[in-house]
């Protein structure tokens, strides 16, 4: 009896590279939980953060943008 | 030559400069709160009627577009010991509504450094507030402490410490401790205090386990004042953020105050004096934008 034909050589597998096939998963993943932090205003952490931000966006203002002379004459055209 | 002050005065002692007194626990974000608006709404006539130098007379009038209208009258005595322009004792002060509401307060100097309050509130005829307190200020030091809605029959009681150190001439330390007890819960808080006075801005913050209460105030000049906020709430998981501004204007006879809020809020109220007349009128108005409400007002005030 004729003999089965060996099987054909396994080809080789094809190229991978893992480092970069997670790490555009890992960073999308990571921007998407950003996003999601960011915009979720029921999140206590996000809240505070985003109001300490705006503490020292305020004291910056009242430091730097608030001395005016409200009784100062109009500049003449 | 050594302190000619003597052995005992609490100088500071690098600075040579003498420690002030911190003042009141509770006056500690006062210079920043001041800059803010009141809220408004509706129509409001105050009259002020002094009728000697210890005994006002208050009538309010208040047309109300968010709830009912109300009448307070208000009386207020006080004593001959003045120890500054608005501090004299004894004080008493009562102001009681249409519906027969009473909120009560007298404040007494007991000793040279040593002053209690009692405070009353009604609504109309049951007790809802009943207060004392008693305060020590030092040359450098303040300590409070005061007994709200004692119940000895009902075993509850609120206690509420406070303790203020000049550490410097600038720096304010110091702490506040709450402990409340009912039938069957008990439970105390302690939140840390402290504030820097500069030449132009003041920085106080509070930090607790139930969250933290920071505030920055600046003195820009004579005409502008700004006030900044920002309160965390760790129980009701919340947090807000307030801008304030202040515009004097003597030469006007006007002031106005501004807020802008993390709420969506946005607020200004007028004051403008009528002389020669001895009478004030201020307008306001608020904005919530997230809510889409808006409320506005005005109030005369005379005397």
């Amino acid at each position: 009896p004729a003999s089965s034909p060996p099987p054909p050589p396994a080809l080789p597998a094809a190229p991978t590279t893992p480092e970069a096939g997670t790490a555009p998963q890992g960073l999308r993943g990571w921007l998407r939980s950003a996003y999601r932090f960011a915009t979720d205003r029921n999140d206590f952490r996000r809240n505070l953060l985003v109001n300490l931000g705006l503490f020292a966006a305020g004291v910056w203002v009242a430091r730097n943008l608030t001395d005016i002379d409200l009784m100062a004459p109009q500049p003449v055209p | 030559m050594g302190n000619v002050l003597g052995p005992g005065a609490p100088w500071a002692p690098r600075r040579g400069e003498p420690l002030g007194s911190p003042g009141s626990f509770d006056e500690l974000h006062r210079q920043c709160k001041e800059v803010f608006p009141q809220q408004m709404e509706g129509v409001k006539l105050i009259v002020t009627k002094t009728l000697s130098s210890h005994f006002q007379v208050t009538h309010t009038v208040h047309m109300s577009t968010l709830g009912p209208s109300s009448y307070h009258f208000n009386a207020t005595f006080v004593g001959d010991r003045q120890l500054g322009p608005t501090e004299a004792f004894p004080m008493l002060v009562g102001d009681m509504d249409n519906s027969g509401s009473l909120n009560a307060q007298v404040l007494h100097l007991v000793a040279e450094r040593i002053r209690t309050k009692a405070v009353f509130q009604t609504h109309q005829a049951k007790f809802v507030t009943w207060q004392f307190d008693s305060e020590y200020r030092g040359d450098d030091c303040t300590a409070t402490v005061t007994l709200g809605n004692p119940d000895l029959l009902g075993e509850s009681v609120i206690l509420v410490a406070h303790f203020l150190q000049s550490v410097t001439s600038r720096l304010v330390l110091g702490g506040e401790m709450v402990y409340h007890r009912r039938p069957g819960e008990e439970g105390a808080i302690l939140t840390l205090a402290g504030k820097y006075t500069a030449l132009k801005w003041v920085a106080t913050l509070n930090v607790g386990y139930g969250g933290a209460h920071a505030s920055y105030y600046h003195r820009a000049n004579e005409q502008v004042q700004v006030g900044v906020e920002l309160e965390a709430n760790t129980r009701l998981q919340d947090t807000t953020f307030a801008f304030g501004y202040q515009l004097n204007l003597p030469q006007a006879n006007m002031v106005f105050r501004g807020l802008l809020d993390s709420n969506w809020s946005v607020g200004g109220v007028l004051e403008k004096k009528l002389p020669p007349l001895p009478v004030t009128l201020a307008l306001g108005a608020f904005l919530n934008h997230w809510k889409n409400r808006f409320h506005c007002g005005f109030s005369v005030i005379v005397g």
